[in-house]
């Protein structure tokens, strides 16, 4: 905080300990398991398999060949009976999937061939991840192999361990349960940047992971741990980078020598390079005052929210807020049919809770907390007065929708509603 | 089962609007009972309950207005007096007032703050001008002579202004005008006559802290305009020569209503900039107004008209500051360079030019020997 900006960031309560200290639960993927044709924006996919064909856990299913690259994988063994089912996707769009009729064997057969990273070059360790289908876990599901394709120097990888959205805790189960396979994955990752070193990045407020991360640090060269404040949003690249750094950068962090990646992808990179599979399983948090008994469970890629909400002892609540993530940035989906995808770390259940809204008093605490330094009280204001030339000074497609604005207004008013809004309208006019 | 559906985010903090009004209603009462033990103590049990009339007749007017409002409007009248806040700006406004204003002009006053200077303009939130300093700009403009009694007397401000001009240099004539107001602790404690809540500065300020601390005011507003009357004063003091200096800032900060302007009127976020850099330039530009309408104007005090016109610039201030602040940075250092050289540079010239209060008796005595020359002749 400084005489001419505010926070840029808030202490939220996490209500981790719900889910922390229970021992992960492993939840079966049920007779049937959908997995979704979906990476990063794109659902043009090449599909591999047809209904009637057998596929065993690690059968290329299809790959995606837009911008970006990105196999897709089974997750479980059995008969695929449809190829093109649409479904609400986690992040709230229709999306084809693939129906696998799960026989429950899990058989498996390797996906691609192991790679020892340490004799490996730069090129093949990119080429590597790319096969792999190694995507961001931490929520935008971005494939990593793109973050490692640029030609900036790099002095700093970042692992991104700090899980800032309230009530998830899947990444410390993930760290915890594999945390000589993550600082593998990251050794990994800091020979394909080039980086002088790799910095761990967990909130101060679980001593016991930093304790433990630190002792495991050890045995590796130029290895850190950093102990990051408790405030949202301290996941976030931008706000992660600056708080370790002290840079700040306008679109990529390499900008400033550096790369952000998220514990769980560093944990998927290790077991592709060891064992030669993709990403089949994951932790998973199902926690929030909406559910009986909150807990981390692990879970195959495509099983639905439904299977896992029945098999932890379903809901606490008659009506409730399903919410595919974490409480703030997470989508609120209208049935439990959607699936696990790679990048769905959470399943938050909330009591719906009605908000007594009064007129905005213009007290600019959004403003002040904006992560991204932007004014969401003055991005509403043009909203509302439909002014394109304000919008556009007002930078509103700068949003990354963390949701502090809505969180902190004391108006009870939906700022990051208005901003989304905004921003949709000022990139429509930077297009023309 | 039902599902629900709300646009992300579904967690909010606990601070909200309703409360943050709660408390500045707490701080507003804490000021209030210190102003009745004042007028009971010091004066009488009529003194004080005369207080309690003026108060009654604010709030009874806010209320009114805005509940006819509501039911013109067509519009749930308790919800909407509940997110007006209207009683904020009743309680402001006779706390600016003195305790010899007659109950009727604060009535009018109360009413063109709430309908003129809010509910025209759209009501809570909208408004341009701060709602109470509006009615207390009414109350001087129509209302300056009516008065119940004369008991109270003077305040501290009337009498540095009309009889020491703002500038008294020498130690002689400093003591002199503490002699007629009471020494500076009196100032700082409150045990003198005023507006009826401006007075009591350390209580002020002990509000002040903690509502910055519990997040209902912004501190950069305060702190900064509170530094820039201190600033100035020095500066002028300084090039005036004034050799009670410390004193002299210190009766700046401790009279009039700058104490009050600075925690509960500056700090309305409805009428000030909502960027922190903006509430910056906005706190800076109304302590350099403030002190300039106060030594040069021709009014004892210039806190209220240095809000008013402070708030017709707001838009100009959010407009300049517009885009991503972190990016803004550098124009709003700018602004606030250029203000506070500005502001430093009135105070000196004004330190160089201005009439002591030594320098004016020595004119009006000599306009009278003049005067008193010519009749005789």
């Amino acid at each position: 905080m400084s005489l001419f900006l505010g926070k840029m960031r808030q202490h939220i309560n996490g209500h981790k300990e719900l889910s922390e200290h229970k021992d992960v639960v492993k939840v079966d993927a049920g007779k049937e398991v959908l997995i979704p044709l979906f990476a990063t924006h794109s659902t043009n996919f090449d599909v591999f398999v047809k209904a009637g064909d057998h596929v065993k856990v690690g059968t290329k299913l299809a790959q995606c060949n837009d911008r970006m690259i990105v196999p897709i994988y089974a997750s479980v063994s059995g008969v695929v009976t449809d190829i093109a089912r649409k479904c609400m996707h986690a992040t709230l769009k229709p999306v084809a999937h693939i129906a696998i009729e799960n026989d429950g064997k899990y058989e498996t057969t390797q996906a691609f061939a192991p790679l020892d990273y340490r004799q490996a070059s730069k090129a093949e360790l990119v080429e590597f991840m790319k096969n792999a289908g190694i995507v961001g876990c931490g929520g935008a599901c971005f494939p990593t192999y793109i973050k490692y394709s640029g030609d900036a120097a790099i002095d700093t990888l970042i692992i991104n361990a700090v899980e800032c959205e309230p009530y998830i805790t899947s990444d410390y189960k993930m760290v915890e349960a594999h945390m000589e396979q993550m600082l593998l994955g990251a050794d990994a990752m800091k020979k394909t940047a080039g980086a002088r070193r790799v910095c761990i990045a967990v909130k101060v407020s679980h001593p016991e992971l930093i304790e433990q991360l630190k002792q495991a640090c050890a045995k590796w060269e130029g290895m850190e741990v950093a102990a990051v404040a408790d405030v949202y949003p301290m996941g976030w690249e931008k706000t992660l980078v600056q708080t370790i750094l002290k840079k700040t950068y306008s679109r990529l962090p390499s900008e400033v020598g550096a790369i952000v990646n998220n514990a769980s992808t560093a944990i998927a990179l290790a077991d592709a390079l060891t064992k030669g599979m993709p990403l089949c399983e994951k932790i998973v948090t199902v926690s929030g005052d909406g559910v009986k008994d909150p807990i981390n469970v692990q879970v195959r890629i495509g099983t639905s929210a439904k299977t896992i909400i029945d098999a932890i002892g379903g809901y606490a609540a008659e009506e409730v807020m399903l919410i595919s993530g974490g409480p703030m940035m997470g989508k609120t989906i209208v049935n439990d049919q959607f699936v696990i995808d790679r990048a769905v770390n959470a399943l938050t259940v909330l009591r719906v809770k009605a908000y007594d809204d009064v007129n905005c008093l213009r007290c600019g605490m959004c403003s002040d907390h904006c992560p991204a330094g932007l004014q969401p009280v003055r991005i509403a204001q043009a909203v509302n007065a439909k002014d394109k030339d304000m919008l556009l000074r007002l930078c509103a497609n700068e949003c990354v929708e963390c949701g502090l604005c809505t969180y902190i207004c004391p108006s009870r008013l939906n700022v990051t509603e208005n901003v989304r809004n905004g921003k949709r309208q000022t990139m429509a006019a930077l297009k023309k | 089962m039902k599902f629900i559906y709300h646009a992300s985010p579904n967690l909010r903090q606990k601070l909200s609007t309703k409360r943050i009004m709660l408390e500045l209603m707490i701080a507003l009462c804490a000021v209030y009972v210190f102003t009745l033990f004042y007028y009971y103590t010091r004066y009488d049990l009529e003194r004080m309950l005369q207080a309690v009339l003026l108060l009654a007749v604010s709030l009874g007017t806010a209320l009114l207005t805005e509940g006819v409002w509501a039911l013109c409007t067509k519009q749930p009248v308790l919800r909407y007096l509940s997110s007006s806040f209207g009683w904020i700006t009743a309680m402001i406004l006779t706390l600016m007032c003195t305790i010899n204003t007659p109950p009727f002009a604060i009535g009018v006053a109360t009413f063109c703050a709430i309908f003129f200077g809010k509910l025209l303009f759209g009501g809570f939130g909208q408004n341009i001008f701060n709602p109470a300093a509006m009615g207390r700009a009414v109350i001087f403009a129509c209302f300056a002579g009516a008065t119940t009694d004369a008991i109270t007397g003077a305040t501290p401000t009337t009498v540095m202004a009309n009889t020491y001009n703002w500038l008294p240099t020498t130690s002689a004539s400093f003591d002199a005008l503490l002699e007629r107001v009471g020494s500076i602790w009196d100032l700082f404690i409150g045990w003198y006559p005023g507006a009826m809540g401006e007075t009591c500065t350390a209580l002020l300020l002990i509000i002040g802290v903690i509502l910055a601390i519990r997040k209902v005011i912004d501190w950069r507003v305060p702190l900064i305009y509170l530094m820039t009357v201190a600033l100035m004063a020095l500066v002028l003091g300084l090039c005036a020569g004034v050799e009670e200096l410390w004193l002299y800032v210190a009766f700046h900060l401790c009279s009039g209503g700058v104490m009050f302007g600075a925690v509960f009127m500056l700090t309305d976020p409805v009428t000030s900039p909502t960027a922190a850099q903006g509430r910056v330039i906005f706190a800076l530009g109304a302590g350099i107004l403030s002190m300039l309408i106060r030594v040069k104007a021709n009014l004892p005090e210039g806190v209220l008209y240095s809000i008013l016109l402070m708030n017709m610039l707001t838009p100009l201030i959010e407009r300049a500051l517009d885009g991503q602040q972190v990016r803004m940075r550098k124009k709003a250092y700018t602004i606030t360079a250029v203000l506070a050289v500005l502001g430093i540079a009135l105070a000196a010239l004004l330190g160089n030019v201005m009439e002591s209060a030594e320098e004016k008796a020595e004119s009006l005595a000599l306009a009278a020997e003049t005067t008193t020359v010519q009749e005789v002749l």
